[in-house]
């Protein structure tokens, strides 16, 4: 069995999460999710050539006078290209695609998306409801099925930290998106929200595994707090790591193979679920013992 | 000794009820098998059968689909926005589900299999009808089909077609004659030598072939006999000297072709056959009127082929032919290609000789004799035409049709409500209309009594009662053989047409077949991917236990997916990628025990009790783990959008089941192949005795 002295540098630990954590924090602020059409509302178009496709521009000035409102058309691989513009009307999707066959023949209508203003709207806030409604639903489970370990630390105190640790999780997760959607384009969608729940649920589920065992060997450790969570840690070090293993294994099959719809919510999995391995050694824990002894001086 | 082995099954000792349960999991691996992969298995079996030509036929299995998603099937998800602003609060459920209903209906039309509609009503009482489309060809069809309101019309019999006035008489007179005149004059320029194709392009009234030149390509005779008649003599490249008068109008045609036809199978020309044939039915045969059994008409038939000869054929047939009208024709077929007869026939006589006469052929009609007189190749025309149209009646009065539009239409209807007939209990439909429409419907009702008048929703008729007497004052009861839902439903539909709810579209989600079936293959590839990559790394951390966890892990694919078929959960991309998730986190629990199992070991305890006790002390983390995964699908099934629900459900069944696999099943493969040779082979599960 390992001994690392983990929780002693706990310090550090907590430095290194506070600087990601501020890091993704003016990331946010800064440059904000790319949202996609879900969020803004709007209509996106991918259509295949089934030869040569025509350059950007000839696509551009053929649909210029449609009045689709702000177009951007955005090559795809080889043979695909996607279109997106503001209006969302099936009549000027027609005309546009009417438009598109008369410059060449052999193009296929891939994917069609339009999205009313109001939909994106509802959608935010649906999704902060979900986050809410998540956290709290947690933050009870813990508190109730941890209610008789309440020495040194009160029982609550072990909800609160996992709810600290996944908020950590989510905000980096979704700190690293905005960089990526700075840099690479990358969107933000429903998939994106699916996500960011998931992450935090399976976040738990690490901490919880790491508190469990610190709840075990409580009564009967004779060190004190801080020795026995550092002994509850490396016991479950190695359990942890190849659980997000295990996990993370599957995730990278479907951002290899999968297909490029599936590959953003693949990632984020990924992204999300490494950082909660992470924030369940790292942070959870050291921040439990941090507390108690802020509590006793 | 067999009351020993009833004994060991009903009262196994601990090391026997392990081995029942193992067979336990078997049989459901294997009902598990034949659910996922029912078609394979009977694909097998037929293989099978055929194989040993029948003697092993083995019961088949019924085939579950799997249920799939929009963004694999290719389809298109809609949301329609309903303006309820004009109908009082009480009525806005119901209205709600009328225009679903239509909708519905209208969906319906397109043969889209399993169509989705339903009504999203939220928390702020605003109402929103979602449509799910899978497989369907033509989006923009079905959103402008869905998107008109609902039509109400009453209708009244047409009659017969009414006649041409004087001036629409003089007309179609005028009309033709304009119409003959300058046929005559492209005619002329035809002949002369103009050119044709640069005529037809200029004058033909064939939208469709103009732009050709006129070219029809190549017909047959029996294709177009009229055209083909009037060049049938003419050279090639020469316009036919006078036009032709058809039913469409006045026809200049010209041959720019002419050859063999080549079959389109084979190198073989395609011929024409000229026949006699003698029919004699048999009893049984439909329409047959002579009495012979079967036996006897064969007999008869053989005995008539020994007698015939080519001249006395046709005298035969008029004495003995069972075909209708045979004694006038002499059976006489006239020329005909391969296509026109009944397959044996066809083969029959295509492959006899020129001039000789068949033996007994077998058809549905009967047992024939066919004398084939002659055989030619068949003649294929190349030919354009110049079409100058003519007017007949019908296009000026219009199709022959049954109803008849009348002024009344759905914005006259007040209300219908379902109502009891005061004599028999019976449930009527009532009718109000609103003033004008009362004086409209006592006119209808006046002209039509006796006949019927009909009730049409979105052109599709929904009632035809016959009018007893006139109705005045706007009140009708429209009373038939109902059933109260019958009736419930009719009130529903005309109200619905007399309330129109304006709806309006405001989401679309088309993804295209192709692109839904390349994600279902690549996501199977990433799935077995998946499933590879955590198998080796299992086997290779944790040995032995590791291989028994990858079992497992087999066993709990097998049993989600067949789950997936039998719920049905409807499949999405995010939803297999929520199953290939949960084969990660399914092995964590198997992870949390072994580790578990591990420490138990080198704690000193033995090989048995460090089993046991690794499970039960894992449980609490397992169970404590998972819940909180679930909440957050629970949460997330909240969703109205499909994609995330199906995430969340197949999320949730996924770690469900492995919870059951992993306890359940990894406990009873480890406690079976427990025994004492393992105990001295720590090193297989990879723990060290410190």
């Amino acid at each position: 069995m390992t001994n690392y002295k983990i929780i002693q540098k706990g310090k550090l630990w907590i430095s290194i999460s506070l600087v990601l954590f501020v890091a993704s924090l003016v990331a946010l602020g800064m440059w904000g999710f790319k949202y996609g059409i879900d969020f803004t509302g709007g209509s996106l178009m991918e259509v295949r050539y089934a030869e040569n496709r025509p350059a950007v521009e000839t696509v551009r000035e053929n649909l210029s006078q449609l009045g689709l409102g702000e177009l951007i058309v955005q090559p795809a691989g080889e043979t695909n290209y996607i279109l997106r513009f503001q209006n969302t009307e099936e009549a000027k999707h027609q005309e546009a695609l009417k438009a598109l066959r008369d410059l060449d023949g052999s193009v296929e209508e891939m994917h069609f998306e339009s999205v009313g203003p109001s939909i994106g709207a509802e959608l935010k806030q649906k999704s902060f409801y979900a986050v809410f409604f998540v956290l709290l639903g947690i933050l009870l489970y813990i508190s109730y099925s941890f209610r008789k370990v309440s020495r040194p630390v009160a029982s609550w105190k072990y909800g609160a930290s996992a709810i600290i640790a996944m908020f950590h999780d989510a905000i980096i997760t979704m700190g690293i998106f905005a960089v990526l959607g700075r840099y690479f384009n990358m969107e933000i969608n429903t998939p994106f929200v699916t996500a960011i729940l998931t992450v935090i649920g399976y976040s738990v589920h690490d901490t919880i595994v790491v508190f469990d065992r610190t709840r075990e060997n409580l009564p009967k450790s004779d060190s004190d707090f801080e020795g026995t969570v550092n002994m509850s840690v490396n016991q479950t070090l190695v359990r942890s790591i190849n659980t997000s293993l295990t996990s993370l294994l599957s995730l990278t099959a479907i951002i290899i193979f999968g297909g490029e719809s599936i590959r953003p919510f693949a990632l984020t999995l990924a992204i999300g679920i490494f950082f909660g391995t992470y924030s369940s050694i790292f942070l959870a824990s050291p921040l439990l013992v941090m507390w108690a002894n802020w509590k006793k001086k | 000794m067999s009351k020993n082995i009833i004994e060991r099954i009903l009262k196994p000792t601990a090391r026997g009820r392990v081995w029942q349960f193992f067979i336990g999991i078997l049989v459901l691996l294997i009902i598990g098998g034949l659910i996922d992969a029912g078609q394979y298995y009977n694909k097998g079996i037929d293989w099978l059968s055929g194989k040993t030509k029948n003697t092993i036929v083995l019961p088949k299995t019924k085939e579950v689909p799997f249920r799939l998603g929009l963004d694999l099937q290719g389809g298109t998800h809609l949301v329609y926005q309903t303006d309820l602003s004009s109908i009082d609060s009480s009525e806005r459920d119901s209205a709600a589900e009328g225009a679903r209903d239509v909708i519905e209906r209208r969906v319906n039309l397109f043969g889209v299999s399993e169509p989705l509609v339903q009504v999203d009503k939220n928390v702020s009482g605003d109402y929103k009808i979602i449509v799910e489309l899978a497989g369907i060809k033509d989006v923009n069809e079905a959103i402008k089909m869905i998107g008109e309101t609902p039509l109400l019309e009453f209708k009244e019999p047409a009659g017969a077609p009414r006649d041409l006035t004087e001036a629409e008489q003089k007309d179609l007179a005028s009309f033709d004659k304009k119409a003959e005149a300058k046929a005559q004059e492209v005619l002329g320029k035809a002949i002369s030598g103009g050119d044709f194709s640069a005529l037809a392009k200029t004058y033909s009234e064939d939208e469709t072939t103009k732009g050709k030149g006129g070219d029809l390509g190549w017909i047959t005779e029996n294709d177009n006999p009229v055209l083909v008649k009037a060049v049938i003599t003419s050279a090639q490249g020469q316009v036919a000297k006078d036009f032709v008068s058809t039913n469409e109008g006045y026809e200049i045609v010209k041959l720019t072709g002419k050859r063999d036809k080549q079959s389109t199978f084979s190198d073989a020309k395609e011929t024409e056959v000229k026949a006699m044939h003698l029919l004699l039915c048999y009893q049984g045969i439909e329409n047959c009127t002579n009495n012979l059994s079967k036996e006897d008409a064969l007999a008869k038939i053989k005995e008539l082929k020994a007698k015939a000869t080519p001249a006395n054929f046709s005298q035969l047939v008029k004495e003995n032919s069972t075909e209708p009208g045979a004694s006038q024709t002499g059976g006489e077929l006239g020329w005909f290609t391969k296509n026109k007869m009944v397959q044996a026939f066809s083969d029959a006589v295509f492959a006899q000789g020129k001039g000789t006469i068949s033996e007994p052929v077998e058809t549905e009609f009967g047992f024939h004799l066919i004398y084939k007189e002659d055989e030619r190749n068949l003649q294929e025309y190349q030919i354009s035409h110049i079409l100058v149209k003519t007017k007949n009646k019908e296009d000026i009065v219009g199709p022959t049709e049954e109803w008849k539009n009348t002024e009344l239409t759905g914005k006259y209807l007040e209300r219908a409500t379902v109502e009891f007939n005061s004599s028999n209990s019976s449930p009527e439909v009532a009718l109000e209309f609103d003033s004008e429409g009362a004086k409209l419907f006592e006119e209808i009702t006046e002209r039509n009594i006796g006949k019927q008048v009909a009730i049409f929703l979105d052109n599709y008729p929904i009632s035809a009662p016959t009018v007893q007497n006139k109705i005045s004052g706007g009140k009708a009861v429209i009373s038939g053989k109902f059933t109260v839902t019958e009736a419930k439903l009719l009130a529903q539909r005309l109200n619905e047409g007399a309330l129109p709810v304006p709806i309006n579209l405001i989401s679309q989600q088309t993804v295209g077949a192709s692109l839904g079936s390349a994600s279902v293959a690549n996501s199977v590839k990433a799935g077995l991917y998946g499933f590879l990559l955590v198998a080796i790394f299992m086997i290779i951390f944790y040995r032995l236990p590791g291989l028994i966890s990858v079992f497992s892990l087999a066993v709990y694919a097998v049993l989600v997916l067949a789950i997936f078929k039998l719920w049905p959960v409807t499949l999405t991309l995010s939803g297999l990628a929520g199953f290939i998730l949960s084969l990660g986190m399914a092995v964590d629990a198997n992870v949390l025990i072994f580790s578990r199992i591990r420490e138990e070991i080198r704690a000193g305890k033995i090989l048995s009790l460090a089993i046991e006790d690794g499970f039960k002390r894992a449980w609490p983390s397992i169970r404590d783990s998972n819940i909180s995964t679930l909440i957050t699908c629970l949460i997330l099934s909240q969703f109205s959008s499909s994609v995330v629900k199906g995430f969340a459900i197949t999320l949730a069944i996924g770690v469900i089941v492995s919870m059951f696999s992993a306890i359940i099943i990894t406990k009873n493969f480890l406690k079976l192949i427990m025994g004492k040779w393992l105990e001295d082979k720590i090193w297989l599960i990879g723990a060290k005795k410190e």
